[in-house]
């Protein structure tokens, strides 16, 4: 915009500048404006899809009260999730499996969404599906709503077995297809009956029963419950070790032989060795069979707290992971430490580096780890729902690369001691059952500590076969004891049960 | 202004009409927009009740008559005035209050309810009441106001009157959400804070325009830093403690906002001085930081600025939903009508009609209309300011801008807020906002600029230099003049002061129509 | 898409059209104003040619533009800015009332002469006439181009 005075400036002459500066606040107002269409364009079209799916929208709500939710099926098409009307016509949820509980959630009138039916809701509800360009051709149509059906990467076989074998114990089992981020089980026991907080009639009392239940079953322990790790942390300070290149395979501590028996000292505090580990100097895969903490200490102190701390972010520790259900974040250590990695102190990072100390841990997230061990070093991000379908047909979630963590060899040196740690005779004492028959498999049992009393939870992470891996997994079993008592024969039983399905 | 503006031969004596050829052709796309917007929502109505389409009417005939009606009313008026004015600037003005008369139409109608005698009045019909005034109101000034001589001369007495109205705002106001914004005399109630920006503004025009050679020139300087000069150094800290002093009593923090830009923007224009804006927005700064930390309302609009979903339920539930409803839109909008989910039968968006219209056009227009809405007032203040650039001299040129700076500031500060840009305020968007105060206001605004607009009004007196003193209180008397930086270099002759012009400064107007 | 859905979206999509119509127009008129104006050197009311000059400011031979107001002197807010050392800071000043050119002397120490007349006051001015203020001569002539009188 320019700003003709009457009289431009010639030859002398000069008019009052008022003209010019008018103009400069003219120019002022013009970029004032400018920024504004900017700023409707970035709310309008840019953040116009996350936005129109937040669960308070009225949109998403306005929808929800009238049009009949998509269906939840499950890898092989069964119905997990459906519809019926009541006396008045109006529709409600029904769900088919019990198992299936902690993932799906539920949808209630009264009380509103969990799950997947609230993290998916726009869809289910029809009120977007995420397309961008689909949400803005959909508007044209006489009804705009389209729920879509989801399909689910979960196999029912395996997330019932998952949930028998838990048992009357509270746990989670994770099983991921490292290759491309698939869940194919995500158990947490307890369960609790979606179908009766879905029911109009009984969603009082199936409410309230889910939420008194001592043992918080609203709670979905696969993906919000941090647990101390134990043993199984040392496949972290494997990644870390290796990954940095502080440690090889063949790495050795001198003083480890002595230290076995008398224990390790750091920082004036004292380190001991679990029962039954000789007094012998390991490397990367014997430490693994044995599970030797003090290795594992050496091991840790030598990466340096730094990074320990970053081979684990580059996992997802340190923050909630972006996945289809909210979860917690896992942690290597309590924020705020002032040491390197944020540890507070040197004695915190060794007991850390074994699975002690303050580290806690998400099922999904230990899950992860054996992925990554599993995928050639590179993480696939972890998805339910493999696929949407609605008025305009299937659309495949693809597979997405979170990021490449370490190298092919170093994964592959990490899984030859997961090898051992299952196959190898040393190995087998602590990870009983986990091997699947005529399946090469890795993996790791832990045991974790809480201090006090009580029985220690029972871990096993692991994946099969080790070439090629098809399926990782992530076992707990609260207070289960060791890690081969609970965690380790289930998981092979469940990796078995997946051989089995998938006829290899 | 070409050619085509040739005057018709004179009607009954004095009246002389002139033709007003591109406001005719541009009012007449007003008239077509607005006839197929009231299609369109009607159209859309027609949607929701399924078998029941009856045809391409329009929603609220009776309005749109009456509307379309007025428009032509002014548009001959102005005509028949004869005067040679902006022809921009009404046509725009009235497509503004189209879309503010659509908007009205499509919000639920009792958003709004006023008894006047036997009839119930609704959001709409008050509306439009309003508009018919503003409009009145602005015709009515661009064709009587002749001479800016009542404006020019008692600024001081324009000032006093100010702050007047703003004390007895402070202290009769009625207390609506914590905020003293309304006075009420009798039955008639309304923000004085609208008609005090207009007084602001022709306060100013008059004090920059007199003073304005001292305040380019000369500078008091503290350190590096040169500063107005001393004397005038205060006025400007008066201005930024009235503006605090605004934000602190009554909570309107828009009202303080919008005062001060335009402070800063008309003594830049006046100026030049770059080092003023500075100044002006470290005060600013200053002055915001105090008020974050003492004031709560303050405290509370900028942290859900900053992040509305921390409380999403509370205080930041109105900017959130303003989001959505933007998202909602997209590209093309979801139609008039047709957007503003209702929850329960309540609007997502409280206070739509007054805080949060762009949020509703943001939605139902999608971002192609919102980037036209805006586009439309950039036309009001790009026609505003090039009436100041080439007007006669520095008073009116000083009162155009600011006049426009009014309006292109205001719907700035208010789409920004919607669009958490910068923190919510709680002002309106002119023209389109429901509120009468609000729409008369700017109605005298559009008629000044008209008037301003006009090539044949009375030129203005030649500059004058009073003394000091003088300038100091604007009584313009004649003292000993201010000798000026190059009477330094006296000439060869004894050096004389030279003698003031004598009171012959007022030129008679030129008689009739052809003179400027 | 059903026929009435369709015509829906075409009065939606018309209402946008209309208002980018609208500014569109105003866009055109913008812009042809503005080159009309660089086009036609201004509407002027009068221009001022500069005769004698001994201190070049300004220069001999130029052309000023006036506007129906122009005030003539040394300090640098006048339209027309003088260096001369018997020139005053605020000289004269030349107005255009009605018809005609008018120039008033503003009180200066030496005065204003036309055509080598003192001025007292107020005194008209023609077109041709010789302003002169200090030791420099001002021709008042006509303006450029006579039809761009509006």
């Amino acid at each position: 915009m320019r700003f003709a005075t009457s009289a431009p400036a010639r030859g002398g002459s000069t008019r009052r500048p008022l003209g010019r500066t008018i103009g400069h606040v003219g120019l002022a107002l013009t970029v004032a404006f400018a920024g504004l269409a900017l700023g409707a364009g970035y709310w309008q079209v840019l953040r116009s899809p996350d936005m129109s799916r937040e669960p308070d929208n009225p949109l998403v709500i306005a929808a929800a009260r009238n049009v009949v939710r998509g269906q939840i099926v499950d890898r092989n098409g069964k119905v997990l999730a459906s519809n019926k009307r009541d006396a008045n016509g109006e529709p409600y949820r029904v769900y088919t499996d019990r198992t299936f509980s902690t993932v799906i959630g539920y949808a209630s009138r009264q009380y509103g969404t969990a799950g997947l039916e609230r993290s998916w809701n726009s869809q289910l509800t029809g009120a977007s599906n995420g397309n961008p360009i689909g949400d803005a051709l959909r508007k044209f149509q006489r009804n705009p709503y389209d729920p879509q059906k989801l399909t689910l990467g979960i196999s029912s076989a395996l997330q019932q077995a998952a949930v028998k074998g838990l048992g009357s114990d509270r746990g989670a089992v994770v099983m991921i297809d490292p290759q491309t981020g698939e869940i194919l089980a995500l158990a947490s026991t307890p369960i609790y009956d979606s179908s009766a907080i879905a029911n109009p009639a009984t969603q009082d009392q199936g409410f309230a029963a889910a939420r008194d239940n001592k043992a918080q079953p609203l709670l979905t322990r696969a993906t919000q419950g941090l647990y101390v790790p134990g043993s199984v942390f040392k496949i972290v300070t494997d990644v870390a070790g290796l990954g940095s290149g502080q440690i090889t395979p063949s790495t050795t501590f001198p003083q480890q032989a002595q230290a076995e028996k008398d224990g390790l000292v750091v920082s004036g505090f004292r380190i001991h060795e679990h029962p039954g580990v000789p007094s012998e100097t390991f490397d990367l895969t014997t430490a693994t069979e044995w599970s030797s903490n003090i290795w594992y200490a050496l091991a840790g102190l030598r990466t340096g707290g730094d990074n320990l701390a970053s081979f684990a972010a580059r996992m997802g520790f340190g923050k909630p992971l972006d996945f289809d259900l909210p979860t917690a974040s896992s942690q290597v250590t309590n924020p705020g430490g002032t040491g390197p990695g944020g540890f507070s102190d040197l004695v915190e990072l060794a007991n850390a580096s074994y699975g002690q100390a303050e580290t806690l841990v998400t099922p999904l997230q230990m899950a992860l780890v054996a992925c990554t061990v599993a995928n050639q070093g590179i993480l696939m991000k972890p998805h339910l729902v493999i696929a949407t379908t609605g008025r305009d047909g299937t659309h495949k979630v693809d597979p997405a690369e979170l990021g490449r963590v370490i190298g092919p060899d170093t994964a592959s040196a990490i899984a030859a001691a997961m090898q051992a740690a299952v196959e190898s005779s040393i190995g087998s004492q602590f990870t009983t059952g986990a091997k699947v028959p005529g399946v090469t498999t890795a993996g790791k049992s832990g045991t974790a500590q809480l201090g006090g009393t009580g029985a220690p939870h029972s871990w096993f992470i692991g994946f099969a076969p080790v070439d090629h891996p098809r399926i990782a997994i992530a076992v707990i079993v609260e207070k289960g004891g060791r890690g081969g008592a609970r965690a380790a024969p289930l998981a092979g039983d469940l990796m078995s049960l997946f051989f089995k399905q998938a006829g290899s | 202004m070409t050619a085509a503006t040739a005057s018709l031969p004179a009607i009954f004596g004095g009246i002389r009409p002139r033709a007003r050829w591109r406001e005719t052709k541009l009012l007449a796309v007003v008239a077509a927009t607005i006839l197929v917007g009231s299609v369109s929502l009607e159209l859309t109505r027609q949607v929701a009740v399924p078998g029941e389409a009856t045809g391409l009417h329009p929603a609220n005939p009776l309005h749109l008559a009456i509307y379309l009606g007025l428009l032509l009313v002014a548009h001959v008026v102005l005509i028949l005035s004869g005067r040679r004015m902006d022809q921009i600037l009404f046509p725009t003005v009235a497509m503004l209050g189209g879309i503010s008369l659509l908007l009205m139409e499509r919000l639920p109608r009792n958003l709004v309810v006023q008894s006047v005698g036997p009839w119930k009045l609704g959001l709409g019909d008050v509306q439009l009441a309003w508009l018919i005034l503003s409009f009145v109101l602005a015709t009515g000034l661009a064709v009587t106001v002749r001479s800016d001589r009542w404006l020019r001369l008692y600024k001081y007495t324009w000032a006093a009157a100010g702050v007047a109205l703003l004390l007895a705002t402070f202290v009769l106001g009625d207390e609506v959400n914590g905020q003293r914004l309304s006075l009420t005399l009798g039955p008639i109630s309304g923000q004085p804070s609208e008609l005090l920006k207009v007084i602001l503004v022709v306060f100013l025009a008059g004090y920059l325009s007199e003073n304005r050679p001292l305040l380019v020139e000369e500078s008091t300087r503290v350190g590096p830093i040169s500063l107005p000069p001393l004397p005038f150094l205060a006025p400007m800290v008066a201005m930024w403690a009235i503006a605090l002093g605004i934000v602190v009593v009554q909570r309107d923090l828009g009202a303080a906002l919008l005062f001060f830009t335009v402070f800063l923007a008309l003594l830049y224009a006046a100026t030049g001085r770059p080092g003023y804006v500075v100044m002006g927005v470290l005060l600013f700064l200053v002055g915001a930081f105090v008020m974050y930390q003492l004031v709560p309302t303050v405290r509370v609009r900028v942290d859900i600025w900053l992040d509305p979903f921390k409380d999403r339920t509370g205080t930041g539930y109105q900017v959130i939903q303003s989001l959505y409803a933007f998202a909602r839109g997209g590209l093309l909008g979801t139609g008039l009508g047709a957007g503003l989910p209702t929850v329960n039968g309540v609007l997502p968006i409280p206070a739509v009609h007054t805080d949060f219209p762009l949020a509703a056009l943001g939605e139902e227009l999608g971002l192609v209309g919102i980037m036209a809405i805006l586009g439309l007032f950039l036309v009001v203040i790009e026609r505003g300011l090039r009436i100041a650039a080439s007007a006669a001299d520095d008073f009116r040129a000083i009162l155009a801008a600011g006049l426009a700076l009014v309006i292109g500031t205001q719907a700035f500060i208010i789409a920004a807020g919607n669009l958490k840009l910068i923190p919510l305020t709680g002002i309106t968007l002119p023209f389109i906002s429901y509120g009468g105060s609000s729409l008369l206001v700017n109605g005298i605004i559009v008629g000044l600029l008209l008037a301003l607009s006009d090539r044949g009004v009375e030129p203005p007196p030649p500059p004058r230099r009073p003394g000091r003193l003088a300038r100091l209180t604007g009584l313009g008397r004649p003292a000993a003049a201010h000798p000026g930086p190059a009477a330094a270099r006296s000439g060869p002759s004894v050096p004389v002061p030279p003698r003031t012009p004598s009171g012959a400064a007022e030129l008679a107007e030129p008689g009739g129509g052809d003179g400027g | 898409m059903d026929p009435f859905l369709l015509t829906v979206w075409i009065v939606r999509i018309l209402f946008l059209g209309l208002l980018y119509l609208f500014l569109f127009r105003i866009a055109r008129a913008l812009v042809g104003d503005l080159r009309a104006a660089a086009r036609e050197p201004g509407a002027e009311l009068g221009r001022l040619v500069v005769v004698t000059s001994p201190a070049g400011e300004p220069a001999e031979g130029t052309s000023l533009a006036l506007d129906a107001i122009a005030t003539i002197g040394r300090d640098v807010n006048n339209a027309v800015v003088v260096e001369d050392q018997f020139v005053s800071a605020e000289h004269a000043i030349l107005t255009f009332r009605g018809r005609n050119w008018y120039v008033e002397d503003l009180g200066s120490t030496n005065g204003t002469f036309i055509n080598g007349s003192p001025v007292d006051g107020v005194a008209p001015v023609g077109f041709g006439d010789v302003v002169q203020v200090g030791q420099v001569r001002l021709r008042l002539e006509r303006p450029r181009s006579d039809a761009g009188r509006r």
